[in-house]
């Protein structure tokens, strides 16, 4: 391999040339950087100015270089260079449009300036070139564990995508819930009729597909690995133990209906009151004995009544808190069922909100058509026998009203069948780590009762958003899962109807194609997708502290035999949280490490405490708080040249180190901006803005003994679209700081 | 607040109000968002509004829905027929109750605007057209002589403005103008009554 | 977006075209997101930076695909490319809007502001270029802007192209389109200058909106205190859209909430049928339903009249639970209008014959036997969605498309 040749290309353009020296930015990168070559142009990210790089790197043999122009999210494709390191001093939005204009100025915007282009130096000395994961995980097959509509969707989409599948179902045959339906809600126009489910043949379609095999009565038994080299243990009802290796895995495990017997207000448990499930099976054994649908004891229908929300948006913290979503929707459908065979028979639907959104409106309208009635009320009891009633505030009609009813429905809510609650079980598992019995076995009980059975550090199973649903946290990205090459599907991520779980079943089909893909590939997935970096460790160095395994997001990291942490580089997602965390920092990526960040940081000229000129350490996460102050400039709002921004992964992957660092050398104050934290938390890596207070309460104590004010770090929650926060926060903060006094550490550094 | 409790929501009614009201079919299609009531400019001074009878209509409150007077407070101003977002033919829906109420013997004696409506087609019944002056002394004099020399005092400036103007003719007290085939019509409304009759043996 | 990455990411070539200057489509507008009250912004940066680093996906702005032959996995598509009379020069330093002083109705702000006639479209447009305005490129305004731009990037000789090319499978994300409320006549919103749409309102609560973030109303400049939202505007209505847009409830439990945020003694009444927070939704539902500042009328409000004096609209209709009528004044008026496909491009360019809509036009699927589909709708497009769940769409349907043009990955059954 070539030795390194490190470049500076500084860039004259957008006013750049205007305002600052240029030649003082060159003697800097030649001088005091040491670069080997040192170019400017008027206009670098124009053809002529692109082509000079690349003939540089084709001819010259450059291997690494710093681009001083505008922000690294601006001129992407021009500055693309995909054999070379590249780093970029952001000049423009960083510098020229943000500090304020005037001659006044000049000195403190030049200053900041000549920062940047050292830092941006400093840090590409320090980068390699991504060479990609050695251990290739190649295996492509996907596995679906369940085997009901969602599953079988899922199977067949990617089968006919080209890929191997195999279904896990636990019961006889396919077909789930679907199969318990005698008919299912309308997907297409005119959405007037109750639709065959097609279960039987999508499971017909899917038992003869040449790429699927099936495994019935199994559930997994253990599932090791990582993408693109799970191992999955697979148990036979009888006993045997089939092993396999996939790629990737979809979770698709369904619901289970509320216990209507928790209802006992409701009728629940008594003669004549069943749920949507129970009637469904009515319908299927009328059906099958060709005529009407009857009640269990035989008895003829005339007048049913559907009480929806039962057990649901429940706000007494009792039942179900949420709302089912396909519930409204169902029960008119099953009311059709009266009114097709015999219009006479009486139906009503009490809700609350009649939530039919979309084109269930015409729905809606169809059952009116056919007379079912609908009333909007609260229902405070139902009695079940012989004959049924059921008494309700009439909210329209403002009064206590009782009917009378040969059968009531209640619409009970969805429960996803999510397997175990990682909270509890950390919880159960700090317990049983700390050698509580019973917290022991209440973690085999756990981990049996598992979908995944995942053998990680982390935990048998996904974490769950809300409501036990295996969810995603971000509105954007429904299939961003805390389990890399993991997706789960249907309604056991959220509660929803059969036409959303087969649109949501294609939808992570295509999540665990691109995870086999990227797992081949060896790059990282969603959202750093393509990155080819991965942790790296320094084995000898490690400390067996276990902060890596712990702290890890995305459950990436186990512990060897020797106690060594064992990075799975194929679940990673390259948020450096690990790095972050490492006390005796042997972590790091080819890319971005504490060197890359940390040589930045040592890279500013801090100016002696009699300048008077204080410096500040951003360290801003990439997607948000730095989008933020780059949009910030291209507004033209102004703020301190004293700041010097580093844009890092995430607040997660901030080692304490580059704090302590940048304290002692003399810079005056510290802001760490990274996403939103707590219940709604907005980081897209799950804990870094967390992860960051957490660590910084832990240096306080260091900052005491060096005799620094607490006040000189600081950490923020900033959202994107903060640009003229970010800049206030800023100015506030160093008017704060020369409150304070410059740093007492200048000079020492 | 009442309660209900006699058979509430049973269909009967409703299906009775399908088969014999004029396009009463419709009235299980509302959906209960209140545009027709907000956009009744009589609306104060209902005591039902139409989305409530709707309802009540499909609770099976029978009685309370044909001995209200709410629907003889509609003046045919099609406001809520123009808004409803199921177009529901309201207006039609309203005097469809309206008429079947009165034909039921159900709807309230001395309901004005029913009392008008009667004396208008007594009236327009009798000539083959209407004679307004004769409609107006009777519509004055419907509640006594005491009370229809008061309305008539009331009414006097109008009425004479209306001389004036000559869009009112004092002679037709004398009978006024007729049309040319007087028995004619009569025997048209006599049939329809027939076949009206026979429809309604029908469907009973 | 979605559709493109995600196929992108699966290896696949992609061509995302867009009729707007930039991608983001209307989600770049929005404020804020339910229910977690995070930003549109954050998604679509995360967005654009995977699409910046996807040698395989190519973006294609001001494109409108104006004619399509062939069949599944051979289609010849026509595309029309209108001038931006900008080239990739650009580096948006912004000389060009300094030197113009013409101004337009600034679209990304529902013409709630105006903007120079050489514009960005938004902060995080993609591409991070200018557009000089076609009403200026003939003028001696453009003259300005040409002469201004230090990278010769203004080329006011750009002239429309057509060009074609052939693709395996085509998904149409057009997306959706307010409701135009000035057809919702009683009310009133092409008279009542206090009156306005869910979508405007969402501009005015964004601190880089037309007023910084306040929520101002339109007639006097004054803070919106007591603000009313009607539900269904144009939804759930024959005689406007037959459908339900779904997203507006949440959209306007959403609003409340920054009426609330906004401070002092802002206070919110929802005028709604039925309030349709389905599944998790629903926490957030009982979240305002909670909250002082906010409350529920179950009424479509039947007419808004205006008070000459202050300029308030007066609401008029009758709170159907127990039936009391009601005449009350507001400040300001949030219709929550509804989606309507946009698919007049498809239309318009006599494309309607390929695929197959619905009774509220929402593209269905490709006309023509299934097994010979290759085109997919996802998104708004194909039905009214929220954010997540057209991303969920667009995923599935381009899972679809790349069934079309794959190639067997793995024959082996483990």
């Amino acid at each position: 391999m070539a030795d390194n040749k490190f470049a500076a290309y500084i860039c004259a353009g957008c006013g750049i040339g205007d305002t600052l020296d240029i030649a003082a930015l060159e003697k800097i990168a030649q001088k005091e950087c040491k670069m080997a070559a040192v170019k400017s142009h008027p206009f670098l990210c124009n053809q002529e100015g692109v082509q000079i790089i690349k003939n540089d790197i084709a001819n010259e043999g450059v291997t690494h270089l710093c681009i001083a122009a505008c922000s690294r999210r601006a001129k992407t494709e021009a500055f693309a260079f995909a054999d070379a390191c590249v780093s970029r001093a952001n000049l423009r939005e960083g510098v020229l449009w943000v500090v304020a204009a005037g001659a006044e100025h000049d000195e403190v915007r030049q200053e900041m300036a000549e920062d940047y282009l050292r830092m941006g130096c400093a840090e590409v000395k320090k980068m390699k070139q991504p060479a990609g994961n050695p251990d290739k995980a190649i295996n492509r097959t996907i596995l679906v564990v369940g085997g009901g509509m969602t599953g079988m969707t899922a199977a067949i989409e990617a089968a006919e995508a080209g890929y191997a599948v195999l279904i896990v179902e636990k019961s006889a045959a396919l077909g789930g819930f679907a199969r318990q339906l005698w008919k299912r809600v309308p997907f297409a126009a005119p959405y007037a009729e109750a639709q065959p489910t097609g279960a039987d043949e999508l499971a017909a379609r899917v038992s003869g597909h040449a790429r699927i095999k099936l495994h019935l009565n199994s559930t997994l038994a253990e599932t090791a690995g990582a993408p693109g080299r799970f191992q999955v243990k697979i148990a036979q009802e009888s006993g045997s133990v089939t092993e396999v290796v996939v790629g990737a895995i979809i979770q698709a495990t369904g619901f289970s209906a509320y216990d209507i017997n928790k209802l006992p207000q409701l009728g629940g448990g008594q003669a004549n009151v069943v749920d949507q499930a129970g009637l469904e099976s009515l319908a299927r054994n009328a059906a099958l004995a060709g005529g009407v649908i009857k009640r269990a004891d035989g008895k003829e229908v005339n007048r049913v009544v559907f009480v929806q929300c039962a057990g649901q948006r429940d706000a007494s913290g009792q039942h179900l808190s949420y709302c089912s979503g396909h519930c409204c929707a169902t029960s008119i459908k099953q009311a059709t069922y009266f009114k097709d065979a015999n219009p006479l028979v009486d139906t009503v639907v009490i809700y609350q909100d009649l939530r039919v959104p979309g084109m269930g409106e015409d729905f809606y309208r169809s059952a009116q058509d056919k007379g079912v009635v609908f009333t909007k009320g609260t229902v405070s009891k139902v009695s079940g026998g012989g004959s049924c009633s059921v008494t309700f505030k009439d909210l329209i009609l403002d009064e206590e009203a009782t009917l009378v009813a040969d059968l009531v429905v209640l619409a009970t809510g969805q429960v996803p069948n999510a397997g175990t609650d990682m909270e509890l079980w950390n919880q159960v598992s700090t317990d049983a780590d700390n050698g509580d019995e019973a917290a022991k076995t209440r973690q085999q009980e756990l981990r049996a009762a598992s979908v995944l059975k995942l053998a990680y550090r982390q935990g048998p199973d996904m974490p769950q958003f809300k409501h036990g649903f295996a969810d995603s946290h971000f509105i954007c990205f429904p299939y961003e899962t805390r389990r890399t090459g993991i997706y789960a599907a249907g309604p056991t991520r959220r509660p929803m109807d059969l036409d959303q779980a087969m649109t949501d079943a294609t939808g992570a089909a295509l999540k665990a194609i691109q995870a086999v893909e990227n797992a081949a590939a060896g790059r990282a997935a969603h959202p750093r997708v393509g990155d080819l970096s991965y942790p790296i460790v320094r084995l000898e160095g490690c400390t067996q502290c276990k902060r890596c395994t712990v702290e890890c997001p995305f459950g990436a990291i186990d512990e060897d035999e020797r106690r060594f942490p064992q990075f799975n580089e194929q679940r990673c997602r390259r948020c450096g949280t690990c790095m972050g965390a490492c006390p005796v920092r042997v972590i790091s990526f080819e890319n971005y490490s504490c060197d890359t960040v940390g040589m930045q940081i040592k890279a500013v000229n801090i100016p002696d405490e009699f300048e008077e000129k204080p410096r500040i350490l951003i360290l801003a996460c990439e997607n948000d708080a730095y989008p933020a102050l780059d949009m910030a400039g291209l507004q033209r709002l102004t703020y301190s040249a004293y700041v010097r921004a580093i844009p890092i992964r995430c607040l997660g992957s901030v080692n304490t180190v580059w704090i302590t660092d940048a304290l002692s050398s003399g810079y005056d104050g510290v802001m760490m901006m990274g996403c939103k934290k707590g219940d709604d938390y907005q980081c897209h890596f799950v804990k870094g803005s967390e992860m960051a207070y957490y660590r910084l309460s832990k240096i306080e104590d260091t900052m005491k003994q060096m005799s620094l004010e607490p006040e000189r770090v600081q950490s923020h929650e900033i959202a994107i679209t903060d640009n003229a926060r970010v800049a206030r926060l800023i100015d506030d903060y160093v008017a704060q700081i020369k409150e304070i006094g410059l740093s007492p550490m200048k000079g020492f550094g | 607040m009442t309660t209900n409790t006699t058979a509430a929501y049973q269909n009967s009614f409703l299906r009775e109000v399908e088969a014999h009201v004029e396009e009463g079919a419709w009235v299980k299609m509302c959906m209960q968002c209140g545009v027709c009531a907000g956009s009744c400019p009589f609306g104060p001074h209902w005591e039902h509004s139409p989305q409530k009878i709707f309802m009540m209509i499909r609770a099976g409150k029978r009685e309370e829905v044909l001995r209200s007077d709410s629907m003889w407070m509609c003046t045919s101003c099609y406001n809520c027929l123009v808004r409803c977002p199921r177009k529901l033919p309201i207006t039609h829906i309203m005097h469809g109750l309206a008429h079947y109420a009165h034909r039921l013997g159900l709807a309230p004696k001395g309901q004005p605007t029913r009392e008008s409506a009667r004396l208008f087609w007594n009236n327009c019944i009798k000539h083959g057209r209407i004679n307004e002056l004769k409609f107006t002394l009777a519509l004055y004099f419907k509640d006594g002589l005491a009370q229809g020399i008061k309305n008539a005092l009331a009414m006097q400036g109008i009425g004479l403005a209306m001389l004036k103007a000559k869009r009112l003719n004092p002679f037709a007290i004398f009978g006024g103008h007729q049309c040319k085939d007087k028995s004619g019509i009569q025997k048209i409304v006599a049939k329809a009554r027939e076949l009206e009759a026979k429809r309604q043996e029908q469907a009973a | 977006m979605t559709a493109a990455l995600e196929a992108a990411e699966c290896g696949q070539q992609v061509l995302l075209i867009d009729k707007a200057p930039t991608l983001g489509g209307r989600t770049a507008q929005l404020y804020r997101y339910f229910p977690k009250m995070c930003h549109p912004s954050c998604g679509l940066e995360i967005n654009l930076k995977r699409l910046k680093g996807n040698p395989k996906l190519r973006v294609m702005a001001m494109t409108e695909l104006v004619a399509v032959t062939g069949r599944r996995g051979d289609y010849r598509v026509t595309l029309k490319v209108r001038p931006r009379y900008v080239n990739e020069n650009c580096t948006a330093c912004g000389k060009c809007a300094e030197a113009v002083s013409s101004e337009i109705p600034d679209p990304f702000n529902y013409g709630l502001s105006k903007v120079k006639a050489a514009y960005l479209p938004h902060l995080m447009a993609y591409p991070q270029r200018y557009v000089i305005d076609a009403s200026i490129a003939n003028t001696a305004e453009g003259e300005k802007a040409k002469a201004a731009c230090p990278v010769g990037a203004v080329d006011l000789g750009m002239q429309e192209e057509t060009l074609e090319l052939t693709v395996g499978a085509i998904v149409w994300a057009t997306g959706w389109r307010p409701y135009d409320a000035n057809k919702i006549q009683p009310y009133g919103y092409d008279r009542y200058q206090n009156v306005i749409t869910s979508v405007e309102f969402e501009r005015l609560a964004d601190p880089r909106g037309p007023t910084g973030g306040q929520l101002l109303r339109p007639s006097d400049g004054k803070p919106a205190k007591n603000i009313a939202f009607i539900q269904c505007a144009g939804s759930r209505d024959e005689n406007y859209l037959r459908h339900c847009s779904r997203i507006c409830c949440m959209a306007t439990l959403k609003q409340t909430q920054y009426v609330r945020e906004a401070g002092g003694d802002g206070r919110s009444t929802v005028y709604y049928i039925d309030i349709r927070a389905i599944d998790r939704f629903e926490d957030f539902y009982q979240m305002v339903q909670a909250d002082a500042t906010v409350s529920f009328v179950k009424s479509k409000v039947a007419r808004i009249a205006l008070n000459e004096v202050n300029g308030n609209p007066i609401l008029h209709g009758v709170d159907t639970e127990g039936y009391h009528r009601y005449a009350t004044e507001h400040d300001l008026v949030v219709l929550a209008v509804g989606m309507e496909p946009e698919i007049t491009g498809l239309l318009g360019n006599g494309l309607a014959a390929a695929i197959v809509l619905d009774s509220s036009n929402f593209i269905e699927g490709c006309a023509g036997a299934s097994a010979d589909a290759g085109m997919f709708a996802a998104g708004a497009a194909a039905s009214p969605l929220d954010v997540n769940r057209s991303v969920q769409s667009a995923t599935a349907a381009s899972l679809k498309a790349i069934q079309v043009v794959h190639k067997t990955v793995s024959t082996e059954v483990a």
